[in-house]
């Protein structure tokens, strides 16, 4: 038979259009297949690189499965590697025919070449078709006994692979037993470290099940073991020391003795070509000798020079892993790499990932000695052409000013800065030369002087703009016009788009009022006019506070506003040190890179080494998180209110029990705080004592304010009290919950006291208890709770608002979305749930 | 853990995908990567994350190699392997581009086979590899068109991967044996404005090339040791014997192996020298280049260059120079090929920045990177003593050589 191959000669196949050629590939397997005649394996190679080709790109080619087993009686290796490729990648979704392949696989397992007989037993684990594994019993059962290290290594992981696609068969087969004493007494080490890496995995998900499994899973950490594996070290390659090392960093020594001949043993290691090797060792001797303070700085000294080799020797990919872990240990022990800082410098053209972390080192390691030349450096990187390490830079600067090392010289280069011309350096100084004055107050002469000649048009950024109206309020008798800048800013009040500015702005011109009351007095009442009407909660109710201390009494005013201030004298870390901590155990892992511990970006079940999860969202790094998490809540919001109903009736006997004691309170202080909530129109309600009226009238006057007679004509809604004693049935729920537009979605944030307190959803619930705020379902763990609470209007019982809460402890956000029956008080409810949550936690 | 291994074209195809676990990742996730790259460009770390991976990505050569995993793991031992992977591809194929990888994947996805299994890595020394799958050299395909038999995969298992020297086949028969050794460094160095060293380091290797017999022993010292900051050093060399004489005693792997990598720090003299001189009014900025040598290395440096790139600000420039050649590129960088220093004149560079209208002065400075190769030396000052040979049946032909380049060398106006 002519091979009809020949006329496909194509080396890469274009993007073929899919089933016209993939039906003609068949019909060509098929005269192939029982074909005999010399050169059938040349044409049937050629068919079945074309095939996999096709595969390669994305063809589906799994029509041709029954073809391809047929063409796989063959003694050609080719044939049967590409052949054991194909089947592999298809063998899962057509479990029917899977079952064609398992008598040539077989066969294959019992040849005489150990090349074959491994690859046929790889392919045959490696087709994960849980019905056929009854199949793989008898071949890896072999395969484990074979006179070849090459096949036990393969049986060895085979193993594991039974065990996932079937934890029970392989665990009754008796594998778990027999890779042990394989990994005990084999010649060949690779055989040795597969063994040692599936037992690692089948012990670790056995143990939660089997307490048999759990105590095999220390075995491996005990002390012949752990000696057994480090005297045979040499002998593995790489890879197998590093999962060696692996398991070696999580033995615990018995004596320092201990310690010191496994350090002395892999000392060399450190020396090792392969960054992952060095980076194992690193961890073994860190974590080896955390109690022994004298010992670990020397492990540092010691480590020292091996990682900045490899970040100076390897490629980026490799340079940027390293730096990450080495960015961790600067961290902790800053002053052990003061004299290496050089290693630090930035490169032009490094990433600016990179540039980040070095500039983060640069600050860290800063000292009475290099402080000169670093700040010197990092100047350098103002003029930078990349925008974001230009401010990071600066950024930096100012965190060395505020450790305060030559405070002096770092005075004047931020100064410098401000005078540079370039918007986002001046607006990176501001905010600097703020928080330099916070801390050195005695620097003000020289630094207002600078800033005095900033014009606030030049600065755009919300955060630089708070920054100088900031210190034009703090320093305004320093600053001849500052009411007059600050007026301009009011002018402009609507152009103001960030809350923030309006706020300081706010803050700023009553300072200023209070030591220079004729030059601001109209400013004042402009501002205030501005931030009363403001539609920003906050800016709102700042003003009103300080409407009402000025209606109240003007020297109180001065007295809250103005107080003497101390110098802050350390400003707080932004990372606490339990989550650098529990980086640091996590050493040598994506930790390290994230700069966050495993459980912040890790669903639970991916935290383990071993487990996987088919559903996608499941994991979640930074901004992600909130959109991810959401996205899983939701997705489990079904289960979530059909399996809290029992939860439910346990705790209504609690919830009446408090209701019992304390309901008039509850609703006094509920309907206290919605009046508060609602105080816009109370200014000027004829309704309240006349002094208030007088006195707010005179201050009205003095500030040019004409509330009071754009505002009586709106009638104030009545105050919303809420039922202490509301009672919802979760289906009710449900189904409203499913009816009812979304009245408000908001965000807030709760108080980081309320954010450590809330480790368990209980804990909140009862707070919200107090405040007539019932919660029907909960769930989620830390640093993620969603809650669904509900609440009844007292007046008009049927009118339920219902809200969903998430909250995430570690950025101390909540986001909520409330439903209401009654879509007007919708507003109130809100602004009752907001002052609730926000005062969880507060004493 | 890795759970799959896709090899990505420098215009975002998949050429190639390896799964290796039964937790089949599905492609689509390179889209996903492929815009991340195209939205970020260089500034995308190498270490990431998907909505439902966590992605390593390795780039050689236009080529990215991206695994993906879902489990916790150590990130360098993934980058690590990505980086082997790519070197043992392109000591395989000669190079490394789409093409070849395309016309040889059935041999790319046989070394993958051997070289991860189920997530984990198994071997990834050339040399085992070797053993199992023969590489597509111009002999084989001669030899295949001849025989016709064309079968790449030999039929005997490596007798290497039991024996205590791995990184070596145990029965090796060259007819000339021939050993060479180079040193090749690296100077990295930033030189500010006033022309003070700010930071200068040399990274070197020491690559051997040994075509030798049998199973040698080999012992190479050096005169002055004491220079080197840190070692690291391929797997062949005993420690011991470093730790107690600094003398490096070794049995070599068969052709090109990279021995031992090294640090020298704190040097305290460039071999070349680059002032810059920039000064602008009324939106011109005048810029002028000076090029010569320092501290003469005593033997001939060749392949001078300089490069900047111009800032975002500059509207037009142009360049010249008395000696070699000036381009300026679509990207704005600019590049002075220089070449050998001549005799009887110092290289500059001339040339004016206009800028964009509006800008009075510049704000923004280039940084200058510079170039340059300077044969027979090796600037950290280190010296090969001997290299002595034992185990062989005769005296092989030894060959030393010494080689320093720029590496990173910068120059801020």
């Amino acid at each position: 038979m002519a091979p009809p191959s020949q006329s496909y000669k194509s080396p890469s196949p274009s993007q073929p259009s899919g089933k016209g050629e993939v039906s003609d590939l068949k019909l060509q397997l098929r005269q192939l297949a029982g074909s005999r005649a010399p050169g059938t394996d040349d044409s049937k190679r050629d068919l079945f690189k074309k095939v996999i080709s096709y595969m390669t790109v994305g063809i589906d080619v799994s029509s041709l499965f029954s073809e391809m087993v047929m063409c796989s009686a063959t003694s050609d290796i080719v044939l049967k590697k590409m052949c054991y490729l194909y089947v592999g990648n298809y063998a899962k979704g057509n479990p029917d025919l899977a079952l064609l392949t398992i008598n040539f696989l077989q066969k294959d397992c019992r040849d005489e070449d150990p090349m074959i007989r491994g690859l046929a037993l790889r392919s045959l684990c490696s087709l994960r078709v849980a019905n056929l594994v009854e199949y793989l019993v008898g071949p890896l059962g072999s395969g484990l006994k074979d006179s070849s290290g090459y096949v036990r290594m393969v049986a060895a992981v085979g193993a594991l692979k039974l065990y996932h696609i079937s934890a029970a068969t392989c665990v009754d087969a008796d594998f778990p037993s027999m890779l042990k004493s394989l990994m005990l007494h084999d010649s060949d080490s690779q055989v040795v470290a597969n063994c040692l890496s599936a037992l690692q995995e089948i012990w670790s998900l056995e143990a939660s099940s089997s307490e048999e499994a759990s105590k095999e899973r220390e075995a491996l950490l005990s002390k012949p073991v752990i000696y057994y594996l480090l005297n045979r070290f040499k002998d593995f390659n790489e890879w197998a020391q590093c999962l060696v090392l692996d398991l070696v960093s999580k033995y615990v020594p018995s004596d320092s003795s201990d310690i010191f001949d496994i350090m002395n043993l892999l000392e060399d290691r450190l020396q090792h070509a392969n960054g992952a090797v060095v980076l194992a060792t690193v961890k073994v001797f860190l974590h080896m000798t955390l109690s022994m303070t004298d010992v670990h700085q020397q492990v540092y000294e010691r480590i020292k020079a091996p990682l900045l080799t490899l970040v100076s020797s390897g490629s980026q990919e490799q340079s940027y892993a390293v730096l990450s872990h080495l960015h961790l240990l600067v961290m902790r022990a800053p002053m052990l790499f003061s004299s290496d800082y050089k290693h630090f410098y930035c490169q032009y053209n490094e990433p600016s990932h990179v540039k980040k972390l070095k500039l983060d080192m640069l600050t860290a390691v800063a000292n009475e000695n290099n402080t000169y030349e670093i700040v010197t450096e990092l100047c350098e990187y103002v003029a930078n052409v990349d925008v974001a390490i230009a401010r990071e830079s600066v950024r930096a600067v100012g965190k060395i000013a505020l450790q305060q090392y030559d405070v002096n010289a770092i005075v004047d280069r931020l100064l410098q800065f401000l005078e540079m011309e370039k918007g986002y350096v001046t607006a990176e100084a501001l905010v600097l030369v703020k928080d330099l004055l916070r801390k050195y107050p005695q620097w003000s002469q020289d630094c207002i002087a600078v800033v005095g000649n900033i014009s606030s048009r030049n600065v755009q950024e919300p955060k630089a703009k708070a920054a100088l109206i900031w210190m034009l309020g703090e320093y305004c008798q320093d600053m001849n016009d500052a009411p007059y800048v600050l007026e301009n800013l009011i002018e402009n009040w609507d152009d103001e788009h960030s809350a923030e500015v309006r706020l300081h702005l706010l803050t700023a011109v009553l300072k200023c009022f209070l030591k220079r009351p004729p030059e601001t007095q109209k400013a004042l009442g402009a501002a205030l006019a501005a931030g009363l009407s403001d539609s920003h909660q906050d800016v709102h109710d700042r003003a009103l506070l300080y409407y009402r201390l000025l209606q109240y009494n003007v020297s109180v005013a001065d007295r809250v506003v103005n107080p003497p201030k101390q110098a802050v004298s350390v400003f707080t870390d932004t990372q606490n040190s339990e989550i650098k901590d529990r980086i640091f155990d996590e050493f040598n892992s994506l930790s390290v890179v994230y700069q966050k511990p495993s459980y912040m970006f890790t669903d639970k079940e991916h935290r383990g080494p071993f487990e996987f999860s088919e559903e996608t969202g499941g994991l979640s790094v930074g901004v992600e998180s909130v959109e991810n998490i959401a996205q899983i809540v939701d997705a489990n919001d079904k289960d979530l209110l059909l399996g809290t109903s029992e939860e439910e009736e346990s705790r209504g006997t609690s919830s009446d029990g408090s209701a019992y004691s304390a309901p008039a309170y509850d609703s006094a202080s509920i309907s206290l705080t919605s009046s508060h909530a609602q105080s816009e129109p109370v200014i000027s309600n004829p309704s309240l004592p006349t002094y208030s009226a007088q006195t707010s009238l005179a201050i009205d006057d003095l500030l040019g304010l004409s509330l009071s007679s754009s505002t009586t004509s709106v009638p104030p809604p009545p105050p919303l009290k809420l039922n202490a004693k509301a009672v919802i049935d979760p289906g009710t729920f449900q189904r409203k919950w499913g009816q009812l537009p979304i009245a408000l979605t908001q965000e807030c944030s709760i108080s980081p006291q309320g954010a450590a307190a809330l480790n368990s959803p209980q804990v909140l619930l009862q707070h919200m208890q107090g405040q007539s705020i019932h919660c029907i379902a909960s769930g989620g763990k830390a640093p993620n709770f969603k809650f669904f609470f509900f609440a009844q209007n007292a007046e008009a019982s049927a009118s339920f608002f219902l809200v969903e809460c998430i909250i995430n402890t570690s950025s101390s956000k909540a986001q909520i979305k409330v439903k209401a029956d009654d879509q007007s008080t919708a507003d109130a409810f809100w602004n009752l749930f907001q002052l609730a949550l926000t005062r969880f936690g507060s004493p | 853990m890795l759970q799959c291994i896709f090899l990505i074209s420098d215009s975002g195809e998949v050429i190639l995908e390896k799964q290796l676990t039964g937790h089949k990742v599905d492609r689509s996730i390179c889209g996903w990567f492929w815009e991340q790259s195209i939205s970020q460009g260089d500034s995308l770390p190498p270490v990431i994350t998907s909505p439902t991976h966590y992605l390593f990505k390795v780039v050689r050569e236009g080529i990215t190699f991206l695994a993906c995993t879902q489990a916790e793991m150590p990130p360098l031992m993934a980058i690590e392997f990505l980086s082997r992977v790519a070197d043992v591809l392109t000591d395989y194929l000669d190079a490394l581009n789409e093409d070849l990888i395309k016309d040889n994947f059935v041999i790319v996805y046989e070394l993958l086979d051997e070289m991860i299994d189920n997530g984990f890595p198994l071997t990834t020394e050339p040399n085992i590899l070797k053993d199992m799958i023969a590489p597509p050299n111009i002999v084989s395909k001669v030899l295949s068109a001849v025989t016709g038999t064309s079968s790449n995969v030999s039929n005997i298992l490596p007798g290497a991967t039991g024996s205590s020297v791995p990184w070596r086949t145990t029965d090796l028969k060259h007819s000339s044996n021939e050993v060479y050794v180079d040193l090749v460094e690296e100077m990295d160095a930033t030189i500010s404005r006033e022309g003070r060293l700010v930071k200068c380091e040399t990274y070197g290797e020491v690559q051997v090339n040994s075509y030798l017999s049998g199973v040698p022993d080999l012992t190479l010292s050096f005169a002055n040791p004491s220079v080197l900051s840190d070692v690291r050093f391929h797997p062949c060399v005993r420690f011991r014997p470093w730790e107690s004489h600094q003398i490096l005693s070794f049995v070599p792997p068969d052709g090109l192996f990279k021995l031992m990598s090294y640090r020298v720090k704190m040097l305290k003299n460039v071999p070349v020298y680059v002032k810059p001189q920039l000064s602008s009014d009324n939106g011109v900025c005048r810029i002028n280049v000076m090029v010569g040598i320092r501290n003469d290395p005593g033997k001939t440096m060749d392949s001078i260059s300089v490069h900047f790139q111009l800032p975002s600000c500059v509207a037009s420039a142009e360049m010249n120079s008395n000696h070699g050649t000036v381009n300026i590129l679509a990207n704005k960088t600019c590049s002075w090929s220089i070449g050998r220093i001549p005799k009887d004149k110092a290289p500059s560079m001339t040339g004016t920045l206009v800028l964009d209208t509006g800008m009075e002065r510049l704000h923004v400075f280039p940084t200058f990177q510079v170039g340059f190769k300077i044969m027979g030396i090796a600037l950290s000052g280190l010296q090969i003593d001997k290299l002595e040979t034992k185990n062989l049946p005769s005296n092989p032909y030894k060959g030393f050589r010494a080689l320093t380049r720029a590496g990173v060398f910068e120059v801020r106006s």
